[in-house]
Parts: C-alpha cells; sequence; structure tokens
C-alpha cells in the first residue's frame, strides 16, 4: 500500500525511531510454525502488556526476538538496527550478541545458573564494560527493588525458592541498562501474592527512554498499569498492534 | 505510477462527467498473485521419491520366500502387492542390504586371485589384517552401538586374550585349536572385570576409565619380563598354518580363515543384535532409560549380557590372532591402535555392521596398502576422521539419513514460510473446515485485498470525494466493484434522518428483522459526503484486514 | 623407605597432576568436550619452550642466567599451550558445537586432532627427545632429613602459584564469571551477552596454558617427545575421573591422593605397579561414588 499517505503523520510526530520494529516475522522451530507474520512496533518508554493463552506464541516471540527459536524469517530492527533476518542453524548461535545490542531477557522458567550464588548471578548481568565497573552501585539499586535478596547474596541460586529465583532472574535483567527488557511470565508459578509483588516491582522501574514488554496470561495484573495491552493469538498479535493500525484508527480524514 | 485517466463516457454525457482525473497506472492483479506464490528464501532443487525397481510378481503359483535356515528369518524383505494398473501383481526389494553384503563377500572371497603377482603378498596379508580388524570391529560395534557401552578397552580384549594365548601355547605347548578357546575363556574374565564399573559409570566416565585400562594393560607388558620387554612381545604360538608350504599357501589358508573369522563375527553381531538383546536395548535408547525402566525393561542386564557376549567373541579373535601371527605384541595395546579402531568405525558409522566394515576397509587400505606414503598415512587417516566428524552426523553410512533430513527440515522451513496467516487457512484449519472451497475462496480474497490496497492512493480517495457515483477511472473502479460485492453482513449503508440534510452511516445487520447499527453518531450533510464516508470507512476496513 | 622422599615426590606429582586435570575438568564442564588432544598440547608446549631454550642457550650472555632464562622459557611453554588450545578449539569445538551427538564427536575430533598432531610433531622434530634446560637453577633445600631438589621445589611452588592466580583469575574476574556461567546454564548463559564460541576459545587458551605449563614443570624430569603427551594424559583423565569430571576442588583433592599412591607405589612396589594400584583405586572408588570425589564434597551439583 502506499504508506507515505497512511502513515505520513505519525512518521512526522516521532521524534525518536522506535526501540523495537518487527516486520512480517515468521518463526517456529522444525516443522512447526508459531509466529504467523507479525508486526510490532515499541517505542521509548512504554510499558507493553502481551497476553494470550498457553501456546500462542508469547514466549516464542521473546525467543525469536533473541534469536533462540528453530528458524526465523522477517525483519527485527532493535534500536534500528538489524537483528533479525533469516537464518535456520537452530537456537541461540548469535544471541550474545542481539543481546549486547541492548536487550534483557528475563525468561519464563529456570535461566539461571544453579551453582552460582545471587551475587555472582547479578554480576554475570553486566555484560558490558560500564555496568561491570560500575556493578556494585547496580547491584544496590536491584537490592533497593527486591530486599529480600539483601541477606541472600552468598546463597547458591539452586537453594532459593521459585519467587527468590524470578526476583534473581528479573535483577540479573536489570544489570545492565538495556533499551527493551523482555520479561516473560513473571507471575508464573509464584503463589499470588508473590507474583503480584514481583509485578509491583516491574512497574517500579525508571523506564527512562528504554522499553518494556511484559508477557502475561493473568490480565488482571497487567490491567491499567502498562500503557497498551495486546492479544496474542495464534502466532498474531490483536489488538491496536502494529503502528500502521495505531495510525489508521484515527477516523477523520 | 499516476496518469491521467480520461473518462470514456465524456464524449456522451458532456459536462455530467469529469473529462479526466488524475489517477494511478494500470497494475496487474496477477503480480500479487505471482509474488506471494514465490518463496522467500531460495529454493533447492531437493526432493523426489525413493526410487524402487519392480519386479514382476509371482503370478498364479504359490509365493516361496527364501529363509535364513533354520530360522523363519526371510533373507531378503520382499513386499508384494497389486498394481491395480496393469492389473498384476509386482514385488518391490524393501532392504536391498543383503545385496550388497552377498556381492562383497563375492568380492572378498575372489580377490586374493585377482590381485596382481608383484604385489600379492601385500595385498593378501593386508586382506587378511583387514578381516581380522573387520571382526573386532564388528563385536566392538556391538559394544559401542548396540550395547551403547561407550567401551575403549577393546584392543586391551584382544591383546590380553592374544597374550594368554600365545603364552599358554609358548610355555605349556598347547596345540593352535586350543587357542581361540583360552582367547574366548579370557575375554570372558576381562570382559566381567570391566563390566562391573559399567553398570555404575555414565558413558563418558566410562570411556575414560577404559582407555586408562588400555594404558595400564601395556604399560604392564612393557615393563613385564615374562611378557617380553627384552624382546617385544611372545612369540613362537603355535599356529594353524601347516609348516612347510608355500608362502602363497599360507597366505591364502590364513586369508580365508580370516574371512572366516569375519563371517563368524558378523553373524554373532546378527544374531545379537537383531534378536532379543537387540531389541531390549533399540527400546531403551541414551537418555530414556528411565522411560524403559517404568515399562519394565531390563536394560542394565541386557547391557552386560551384550558386553559379555562381545568380549568372548573379541577373546576368540585375540587367540586367532595369535596363533595367525604366532604371538603378541605390546603394539596391540598403544594408544594409535585405538585410534586406528576408533577412526574405523566412526568412518563407516557408529552402531552398524556395514559402517564397521567399509571403515575398516578404508583404514587398513590406506594404512597397510599405501606403504610408500610413509608416516603421511596416519595423518591421512587422522584428517578423514576429522572430516567425517565435523561433517557427517553419523559416519559415510549416515549420509543417505542426513541428507534426507536436511531435507526435510529445508522443505518444511520453506513451506511454512510460504504460508501466510491472515485471510488465509492454516492447516490445522483447513483440515478441520467443512467446505473445501472456503479455503480456496479465503485465499482467493486475500489475494485481492492485497492486490487492493497497493492500489489504493490518495488521487483516488481524492477522485472519489469529487465525484462518489458515476464512471471512476480503473482502479477506482475495482475498488468500488470489491466493496460492492461483499456479503451483507456488517455492510456499511447510509440512513437518510432529514432528506438532502442529514445522513447517518449505518451497519446492516444481514438478518430480516434486525434493524442496522449506527456506526457513529456523525452526520453528514449531503448525500455526497455520505457517499464518500462509507467510501472512506471501507477503505479503513480495507486496509486493517 | 624414605618418608620424605616419598612426600616431596607425592606433592610434586600431585601438583602437576592437578595442574592437567584441572584442566580437562574445566575443559569438560564449561564446553561438554572431552579434550583428548590435551596430550597433543602437552607435547607442543614442551617443543615450543624447548625451541625458545634452545635459542636462549645459544646466546652467551644469558645462557647461565637462571633466572632469565626460567621464566622465559616457562613462559614460552604456556603460550605455546594456550596457542595450541586456540587451534583445537577453532578445529573441534567450533564447528560441531551445536550439532547434535556433540559430546561423542568432539571426543573423536579430539583425538583425530591429537593423532594429526602427533604424526606432524614427529615429522618435524622427529622421533629424538629433547629436555629443557634447568629452569629453576641449582639449589637444595633441607627441612630435617628431608632434601627438596631445585627442580621439584620449582615445580610446586610454581605450579601453585599459577593455578592458584588461574583459580583466583576464575573466580574474580569478568571473563572467570561468564565461563563458570556456562558451565551450569549454556542457554541461560547466552541470555546474559555470553558468547558461547568465544569463551570456548578463552576457555581453550585458559586450559592449554595450563597444559603447558605442566608439561614445562614435568619436563625437568621427563624428556620430550612427540609422543610424551599421552601419560600426561592418561594420569590427567584419571585424576579428573577420580575427583569428578568438572569440579575443581574434587581434582585438587584427588590430584594428592593419586600422587600418594604413586610415590608409595614405587616406593613399596616398584614402579610398574603405579598404574594398577591407581586404577584399582580409581575403580573402587567411582563404583562407590559415579561422580568421583565431588559426589562427596558438592552434593547440590548434578550432572
Amino acid at each position: 500500500m502506499s504508506k507515505t499517505y497512511w502513515n505520513a503523520p505519525v512518521a512526522s510526530s516521532e521524534p525518536q525511531g522506535p526501540i523495537l520494529e518487527i516486520k512480517g516475522l515468521s518463526a517456529g522451530y522444525g516443522p512447526m510454525r508459531v509466529i504467523h507474520d507479525l508486526d510490532l512496533v515499541v517505542r521509548p518508554g512504554e510499558r507493553l502488556g502481551v497476553v494470550g493463552l498457553n501456546g500462542h506464541g508469547k514466549s516464542t516471540l521473546f525467543l525469536a526476538i533473541a534469536g533462540l527459536t528453530g528458524w526465523q524469517r522477517g525483519s527485527i530492527k532493535l534500536n534500528g538496527r538489524e537483528v533479525g533476518g533469516s537464518r535456520s542453524q537452530g537456537p541461540g548461535r548469535y544471541t550474545h550478541l542481539i543481546v549486547r545490542q541492548g536487550l534483557a531477557v528475563m525468561p519464563q522458567g529456570d535461566e539461571i545458573f544453579h551453582g552460582l550464588t545471587v551475587e555472582e548471578h547479578l554480576d554475570s548481568g553486566a555484560f558490558t564494560p560500564r555496568a561491570w565497573r560500575e556493578r556494585a552501585p547496580r547491584k544496590e539499586r536491584i537490592l533497593a527493588i527486591f530486599p529480600p535478596l539483601r541477606k541472600l547474596m552468598k546463597v547458591p541460586v539452586g537453594r532459593l525458592s521459585g519467587g527468590e529465583r524470578r526476583m534473581v532472574s528479573i535483577g540479573r535483567g536489570l544489570m545492565v541498562d538495556a533499551a527493551l527488557f523482555l520479561v516473560d511470565e513473571p507471575s508464573l508459578g509464584l503463589a499470588p501474592k508473590i507474583g503480584k509483588g514481583v509485578m509491583e516491582a516491574l512497574m517500579a522501574i525508571e523506564l527512562g527512554s528504554s522499553a518494556m514488554i511484559i508477557a502475561e496470561q493473568n490480565v488482571a495484573l497487567l490491567e491499567g498499569r502498562v500503557d497498551r495491552i495486546l492479544g496474542m493469538h495464534v502466532g498474531t498479535l490483536k489488538g491496536e498492534a502494529s503502528t500502521s493500525l495505531a495510525s489508521q484508527t484515527k477516523r477523520d480524514l | 505510477m499516476s496518469e491521467i485517466w480520461k473518462n470514456p463516457l465524456a464524449p456522451w454525457r458532456g459536462d455530467a462527467e469529469p473529462q479526466e482525473a488524475p489517477s494511478e497506472a494500470y497494475s496487474d492483479p496477477g503480480e500479487v498473485w505471482r509474488a506471494k506464490r514465490q518463496s522467500h528464501t531460495k529454493l533447492y532443487k531437493v526432493g523426489r521419491l525413493r526410487y524402487y525397481h519392480k519386479w514382476r510378481g509371482h503370478g498364479a503359483k504359490t509365493w516361496t520366500r527364501t529363509r535364513y535356515w533354520p530360522t523363519r528369518r526371510r533373507v531378503l524383505d520382499i513386499r508384494g502387492e497389486y498394481n491395480p494398473k496393469i492389473l498384476r501383481r509386482e514385488k518391490t526389494i524393501v532392504d536391498k542390504r543383503p545385496i550388497w553384503w552377498l556381492l562383497s563377500f563375492i568380492a572378498i572371497a575372489v580377490a586374493p586371485f585377482l590381485a596382481p603377482k608383484d604385489l600379492q603378498s601385500t595385498l593378501i596379508s593386508a586382506g587378511t589384517v583387514f578381516l581380522i580388524y573387520a571382526a573386532i570391529n564388528l563385536c566392538w560395534t556391538l559394544i559401542l552401538g548396540t550395547a551403547g557401552i561407550f567401551s575403549l578397552a577393546t584392543m586391551a580384549v584382544v591383546g590380553a586374550a592374544a597374550y594368554g594365548a600365545a603364552s599358554m601355547s609358548v610355555f605349556y605347548g598347547w596345540p593352535w585349536w586350543t587357542l581361540p578357546f583360552v582367547g574366548g575363556g579370557i575375554g570372558f574374565v576381562f570382559g566381567v572385570v570391566i563390566a562391573l564399573p559399567a553398570t555404575r559409570l555414565d558413558g563418558f566416565y566410562y570411556a575414560l576409565l577404559t582407555l586408562g585400562l588400555n594404558e595400564l594393560c601395556r604399560v604392564y607388558v612393557v615393563q613385564s619380563r615374562t611378557f617380553g620387554s627384552a624382546t617385544g612381545g611372545v612369540y613362537g604360538a603355535d599356529s594353524f598354518i601347516p609348516t612347510g608350504a608355500s608362502q602363497r599357501v599360507e597366505l591364502i589358508i590364513g586369508y580365508f580363515a580370516s574371512f572366516a573369522l569375519m563371517l563368524s563375527a558378523l553373524a554373532l553381531f546378527r544374531f545379537v543384535n537383531g534378536k532379543r538383546l537387540g531389541r531390549i536395548l533399540r527400546m531403551a535408547p541414551e537418555k530414556r532409560e528411565a522411560f524403559a525402566q517404568a515399562v519394565g525393561i531390563d536394560y542394565r542386564t541386557a547391557r552386560i549380557q551384550v558386553f559379555i557376549i562381545s568380549s568372548v567373541g573379541l577373546g576368540v579373535i585375540g587367540g586367532f590372532y595369535a596363533s595367525y601371527f604366532h604371538g603378541a605384541s605390546p603394539s596391540l595395546f598403544s594408544f594409535d591402535s585405538v585410534l586406528l579402531g576408533l577412526a574405523m568405525l566412526v568412518i563407516g558409522g557408529l552402531g552398524k555392521a556395514e559402517g564397521a566394515v567399509l571403515g575398516t576397509f578404508i583404514v587398513i587400505v590406506i594404512d597397510k596398502v599405501f606403504l610408500q606414503l610413509g608416516p603421511i598415512r596416519l595423518i591421512l587417516v587422522g584428517a578423514i576422521m576429522l572430516g567425517v566428524v565435523l561433517l557427517l552426523k553419523n559416519g559415510l553410512f549416515g549420509i543417505k539419513h542426513q541428507f534426507r533430513d536436511w531435507r526435510d527440515k529445508k522443505k518444511s522451513e520453506n513451506r511454512s514460510t510460504r504460508a501466510e496467516k491472515g485471510g488465509e487457512m492454516l492447516p490445522e484449519e483447513a483440515t478441520e473446515a467443512g467446505d473445501k472451497d472456503l479455503i480456496y475462496a479465503q485465499r482467493f480474497d486475500k489475494m485481492q485485498r492485497d492486490y487492493l490496497k497497493g492500489v489504493v492512493s490518495e488521487k483516488l480517495v481524492e477522485e472519489h470525494a469529487r465525484n462518489p457515483l458515476g464512471q471512476h477511472s480503473e482502479p477506482l473502479e475495482r475498488l468500488l466493484l470489491y466493496f460492492r460485492r461483499q456479503p451483507q453482513v456488517d455492510k456499511y449503508a447510509i440512513a437518510v434522518i432529514e432528506p438532502f440534510k442529514a445522513y447517518r452511516i449505518v451497519a446492516l445487520s444481514g438478518h430480516r428483522g434486525v434493524a442496522p447499527r449506527v456506526v457513529e453518531e456523525k452526520t453528514y450533510p449531503s448525500e455526497r459526503e455520505a457517499y464518500h464516508g462509507v467510501f472512506l470507512r471501507r477503505v479503513q476496513d480495507l486496509l486493517e484486514s | 623407605m624414605d618418608l620424605g622422599f616419598v612426600i616431596v615426590s607425592a606433592v610434586t606429582l600431585a601438583c602437576i597432576y592437578g595442574t592437567l586435570a584441572i584442566g580437562i575438568s574445566i575443559t569438560w564442564s564449561s564446553l561438554g568436550l572431552i579434550n583428548m588432544a590435551y596430550g597433543l598440547t602437552f607435547a607442543t608446549a614442551g617443543y615450543g619452550a624447548w625451541l625458545v631454550g634452545d635459542q636462549l642457550q645459544a646466546i652467551d650472555a644469558i645462557s647461565d642466567t637462571t633466572w632469565i632464562v626460567g621464566p622465559i622459557v616457562i613462559l614460552a611453554g604456556i603460550l605455546t599451550g594456550a596457542a595450541c588450545g586456540v587451534v583445537i578449539c577453532a578445529v573441534t569445538f567450533i564447528p560441531i558445537h551445536d550439532k547434535p551427538n556433540f559430546t561423542v564427536r568432539g571426543l573423536i575430533a579430539s583425538l583425530a586432532v591429537s593423532l594429526i598432531g602427533t604424526q606432524v610433531l614427529l615429522q618435524v622434530f622427529g622421533p629424538r627427545a629433547k629436555s629443557l634446560p634447568p629452569l629453576f637453577g641449582d639449589w637444595e633445600l633441607p627441612i630435617g632429613n628431608v632434601v627438596i631438589t631445585a627442580d621439584k621445589g620449582g615445580a610446586m611452588i610454581s605450579s601453585i602459584v599459577l593455578l592458584a592466580l588461574a583459580l583466583r583469575w576464575m573466580k574474580s574476574s569478568r571473563r572467570g564469571l561468564e565461563i563458570r556461567a556456562m558451565m551450569m546454564n549454556p542457554h541461560a548463559a547466552s541470555l546474559v551477552g555470553i558468547g558461547v564460541r568465544r569463551t570456548g576459545f578463552y576457555v581453550m587458551a585458559l586450559t592449554g596454558a595450563l597444559a603447558g605449563l605442566a608439561s614445562v614443570l614435568l619436563s625437568q624430569t621427563y624428556y620430550i617427545s612427540p609422543f610424551s603427551g599421552l601419560t600426561p594424559l592418561i594420569k590427567g583423565l584419571s585424576v579428573a575421573l577420580l575427583g569428578g569430571l568438572g569440579s575443581v576442588n574434587g581434582a585438587i583433592v584427588a590430584a594428592v591422593i593419586l600422587g600418594t599412591n604413586e610415590a608409595l607405589t614405587s616406593a613399596l612396589l616398584g614402579g610398574q605397579y603405579a598404574l594398577i594400584t591407581q586404577f584399582l583405586l580409581i575403580i573402587i572408588v567411582l563404583l562407590f561414588r559415579p561422580r568421583g570425589i565431588a559426589g562427596i564434597l558438592d552434593k547440590a551439583r548434578e550432572a
């Protein structure tokens, strides 16, 4: 379509480019395609909720952004730099490079290092030289967000409870100045109260010019506290997903 | 891409219609179709059905299959089926490997008589070594592949048996025909001793341990005075080769004895791998042992049994070795011989009988035939081994499977990339759809919408605003025709609130007796503006879809 | 039997074997690779040190000053070892580390590299054994009735110091943290910006350097030949096995046990029984503790 005409007003009103710009992303594992031709734009300072049922591709969307799916096609621009493209060599080869472009992934489940202590764990998140130098104040900042971790600093993560692990995992993501935070199901498998606490902490994080996407099954936890909520249904986003859609909702031409 | 559209009706209608309007050039709807059908990624010309030659059926006669005596097992896996096109039965050989085996046996049997005269002794003795090592590797394949125990102590068992048998013959004067039995006994003892840790240890702990055992044997033999630290081995054992025969006869007797040894090793392999034990172990593949155990498969005992059986086999081969070479030397235990043995298995493909034999053949040809290459031989073997390991998933005999896997992966990736979501049904929806025509209708509709999305432009909107009714330029006409063709449900319509003064856009319910619903509060002062409002809404919906 | 001598040689052997075993252990647990080419690294590092030592001998001014020659030769061995480790990583780890069946294929690939490399060494340097100049001078330190000779004392001190430095580096620096993180969960490691391939190079360089150090130290008593890597490889593997693959603490304890065992057996029964008692010991320990001593030390760690 003639994009210039329909998108012109939006483009002019946006001085800074989007943090994340996904166009035509398809991704999957082997013969299975989980994400179908998905478009998504995330702007600086935005807190975005993605809701959807199990198996509809929320986690796969995050994994695809991080380059951890079996194969993927389509363009993913993080801070204006292409991190997507077509690849099919299996998960994880370029993940560390993508992460270094300013991505913080707080994955679902136990993607942690069981033998490292909480402190080492937080250190491991500081992967840029600057973050490594400033790791002490940063750790303090995270401890301010998650006070229960303070007395667990020397404890191996393998001995922590599920909620504490989730805190460690989120704290690890916060150690570096990421442009985009991907939080996958922060309340999954946690007692409702703890889940709510984790969510409070996420909401309390000062975003500045970065952005955050939270995937969640429990819409009630997100409602009214994020800037936008998108529904994810069989591999596509529903709701006010892409910019083209967002601009077109203005009716009076 | 703009051009001026000239109204063909202008000469007849005069000033009622515009003479011309700025519009878009004609674009071919086929373009969208072709672009959508094309793959986004490069497609390789891979994939054809597997080819099977069709043999004549057996006609009216009773079909008798050839079976291995005394089992009920068929020699060739032949499938018979009725071909309705030619109204006759035909037969397909599903698994052609037995034919290849037979051909290679014939080649092995004939080879010594075809070897050129000047190279005969080199070639025949190389052939003998090949056959002995093939037998060893077949037994080793049982351990590595069937039992799944990553043991590197094979050469240690062979060597120990060879040493034991040779010393029995040298020190006690036992005749040659007892040596394989002595070897088998030693192999059994060794097998039991080595199998003990295998019950407890994980694969790689075990591999390293057995490698250490091999080194232990070597160091012991090299330093022990009885086993010839001075003479470099135990020599002078009784041999099955009659003394006094010509060299050629000796070589040929040795060759065919080794051939028989290899055939019996192959028989052992088939017997263990193809029957109860092999099946039990195939039901308990690596990392899924727990499941196998949960359904009552006693894979541990089966593993140990296979290990001990093949250790006995290796012991027999060791006894044969001692009797053929008149003794044993410490080089049996050397790290290089373990390495070469592993190279043989790896090149052919771990866990396959044909792989073991072919790999042995390649390595022995390089090592024993191209003697003039000197030490480069070992580098060559190493390079082949490295290449095979880096490039192939499971040796030379795994190439076919690996290629098919790769092709299937590419195929499914390309297929899933081509399948567009949006208007088009996903495979799982399509199987559930009652009316299959819907699949194609949706596909066509999607293509059409994609095309029309490309057609929409500011000029057309302006053209429509100027003149909602009457003759339009070609692209606008296409757009309007598509809108008119839509079903009644939720189709926009104009409700007259007050004639010539107020109009409003509504959406039809599509059901008799159900009133249209109001879409927006805005009222339009004239009919033309209402028409244009409907048009804009429809364009909006089209672009959003 | 001279108890003092036994203790001294036990400690020396423990230091050197520990160095080797820790290298093997780290490689296995962080890369999932059983590096059978470790013996090759060992031999190559020996030759590298020998080449440099040979050049230094030619320079008259410093050929006798041990305090210059020694560190340079040790450094040369370490650097050659690290370079060899990097090459092995590039050949055996990088191409197949994300392919199916990597553990077996990596093992076999490193065996193939070791086969090729040993033959190349044989071609280049010939089968004659070489020996290094004395690195630690010519002094003796009598403690009571025990005499610690220069080579043993030097080997002990330098291996302990360098090993402690390496472990300290592993413990405190970002790279060390990356290596340890990759040991535990490679998938999560990539999510915190740790590149598996790059870390692979660091690990192999570090372990190669350890092998180089062990090689230089051991060649004070033994000679350097193309096949000299095999025995240290087997020793290192057995220590790593006994200690439990992947555990640094286990490897240290195992090195002490096996060093004591070797020294004791040599003194009591004779040298050719050292390997036999050693393997009996290992088999017995592994039968009770399939994951080695680490299984006793550290209950948290599994697999």
